[in-house]
């Protein structure tokens, strides 16, 4: 038998990450869609460019993508845990089921994956309570970094003197960001909890040349300059040049071919 | 006597005004710099040319080298490609700015100066690069300081300001003669020796222009030769107006950030045994 669930809250509340637990507990099948949300709550400032979904995919190798028509025909397969991620900024008028938003029905429906189950954070027990913030008010920009890699000490500046505050009042900072051994990183910080998460993606990448996963920071905030957060990333991202120079000897220590040019 | 010793301006002159204030407070007549009047700050003209009026005695620091040999005439030293473009850009523009009098006054300056048995440098006695930090290897901190043929060895470049006492110091090396000089075919003849080493000191300035201490307030140190006494001296200053002279010169705005916050403009080197091999 499956199991539907629906959550919602605003961004930053910790819906991927109480997912991403349910998943790594579940013993079958798991299957995650996250939905856009409405523009009428600014949700622009929950768009995180598919940080979430990779970084979900990332830990959990055969998450089912249930945005994907066939695998959401699927859906019923014996013991499969399905999480619809939503955000929502506003509180459900009523409990339960009767709570979500009249207008997801239509499309749950034609995904035929109506939820057994719809929990809010901030309204239900069931959720671990954390002090969210009012979004609706923020900044909300998304810088691509596909193919990027960083000097990792940079990085650790970069990343020191953004959620400090250096480059505006920041309220929200997230990241998939890849180091020239291979290896990728969930960056994830929120004004309202203490430091930062630094999570390792699962997936590794040979040290030939630019990855190829998913990478882009998105930050929200106030006064946010923008221009200089572009500018410092630029110092901090390798060259070609400088991005061999270090992939070279890794190469050597793991006996790996060089690529040809 | 007293004397103040300063460090690593870097080109912070309310933070030297605020400093020289409290040295003339302190009614001290001697005083003695040990580099880095330039590098990051906004004012490299107004600093150079208050410690020329002053008529202080100075040696070379790093950037007032870097500043006459070139760019990066020690490159080495940055811990990422982050801070080597900071650097890059401050090194351009303090050129830029730097009047040829003053070059020429940093130009001239000595690698290192000494009084009796105190000996003043910028980085160590080998290099103006080289960081002596405060938990250092204590056999490598004694020999840089008994190399230089000194009882006290005053020093900057870490923006941390300490005082170390090594005591009870001894240097112990045994001598193997050469084969053919052994008086038995099994064994070589080897011998011994100690040498018992006096009371030695390690002091650090830290720095007037660019703190990295935990605190924003420029430090120096005072030295009583005749009490054999040091103190560190924390000052405040009005950080704001350098914060804001940093907007004004046109240099990045998160130097004026860091400066505000305690933090360096750029991150130090973490070998504490780094030195260039230029």
């Amino acid at each position: 038998m499956s199991q539907i669930l629906l959550i919602s809250g605003p961004p930053g509340c910790g819906k991927t990450a109480w997912i991403l637990k349910h998943f790594q507990a579940h013993l079958g099948p798991c299957g995650y869609l996250r939905l856009p949300g409405f523009a009428d709550e600014g949700l622009q400032h929950a768009e995180d460019g598919g940080l979430d979904q990779a970084f979900l995919c990332d830990q959990c190798p055969e998450l089912m993508d249930l945005a994907d028509q066939d695998v959401s025909l699927a859906s019923h397969a014996t013991n499969l845990l399905a999480c619809l991620e939503i955000p929502q900024f506003h509180h459900p008028a009523e409990s339960g089921l009767a709570g979500i938003d009249r207008r997801l029905i239509p499309q749950l429906a034609a995904l035929q994956l109506m939820p057994q189950c719809h929990l809010h954070f901030g309204r239900d027990n069931e959720l671990p309570q954390q002090d969210t913030l009012e979004f609706s008010a923020l900044e909300h920009h998304s810088l691509p970094l596909n193919g990027a890699v960083w000097d990792p000490d940079s990085l650790s500046s970069f990343w020191f003197e953004l959620v400090n505050g250096a480059y505006g009042d920041i309220f929200r900072a997230k990241a998939h960001v890849n180091l020239p051994d291979g290896r990728g990183f969930l960056f994830n910080w929120i004004v309202s909890q203490e430091g930062s998460q630094f999570l390792p993606l699962l997936e590794l990448e040979s040290p030939h040349g630019r990855p190829t996963r998913l990478s882009r920071l998105v930050v929200q905030g106030k006064q946010l300059q923008l221009n200089q957060i572009q500018n410092t990333i630029n110092d901090c991202l390798l060259s070609d040049a400088a991005l061999e120079l270090q992939q070279g000897p890794l190469r050597q220590q793991q006996q790996l071919p060089t690529p040809s040019p | 006597m007293a004397i103040a010793v300063l460090s690593c301006l870097h080109a912070n002159l309310a933070a030297v005004e605020a400093v020289l204030a409290d040295i003339d407070q302190l009614g001290l007549d001697t005083i003695i710099c040990l580099g880095d009047l330039v590098g990051y700050g906004p004012q490299p003209n107004e600093v150079v040319e208050l410690v020329r009026e002053r008529g202080i005695p100075s040696c070379q620091g790093c950037w007032d080298e870097d500043i006459i040999e070139g760019l990066d005439a020690c490159d080495c030293s940055y811990p990422s490609q982050l801070a080597e473009r900071r650097g890059q850009l401050a090194h351009h523009w303090t050129a830029s700015q730097l009047k040829a009098e003053n070059r020429d006054f940093l130009a001239g300056l000595p690698f290192s100066l000494r009084r009796g048995r105190l000996l003043f440098v910028h980085g160590s006695p080998n290099s103006q690069h080289e960081y002596l930090l405060p938990d250092m290897n204590a056999f490598t901190a004694l020999e840089r300081v008994d190399s230089a043929e000194a009882d006290t060895l005053l020093c900057g470049h870490t923006h941390r300001p300490y005082v170390r006492r090594l005591n009870h110091g001894s240097i112990r090396v045994r001598v193997q003669k050469p084969a053919g000089a052994a008086t038995s075919s099994s064994n070589l003849a080897s011998s011994e020796h100690q040498l018992d080493l006096p009371l030695r000191r390690l002091i650090n300035a830290g720095s007037v222009g660019e703190p990295r201490h935990g605190s924003t307030k420029a430090t120096y140190i005072t030295v009583d030769e005749d009490h054999d006494a040091v103190e560190i001296r924390e000052v405040s200053y009005d950080v704001e107006r350098t914060c804001q002279a940093i907007l004004n010169a046109g240099l990045p705005p998160i130097f004026s950030w860091r400066l505000r916050h305690g933090f360096e403009y750029a991150e130090r080197a973490d070998d504490a045994a780094h030195v260039c091999e230029r």
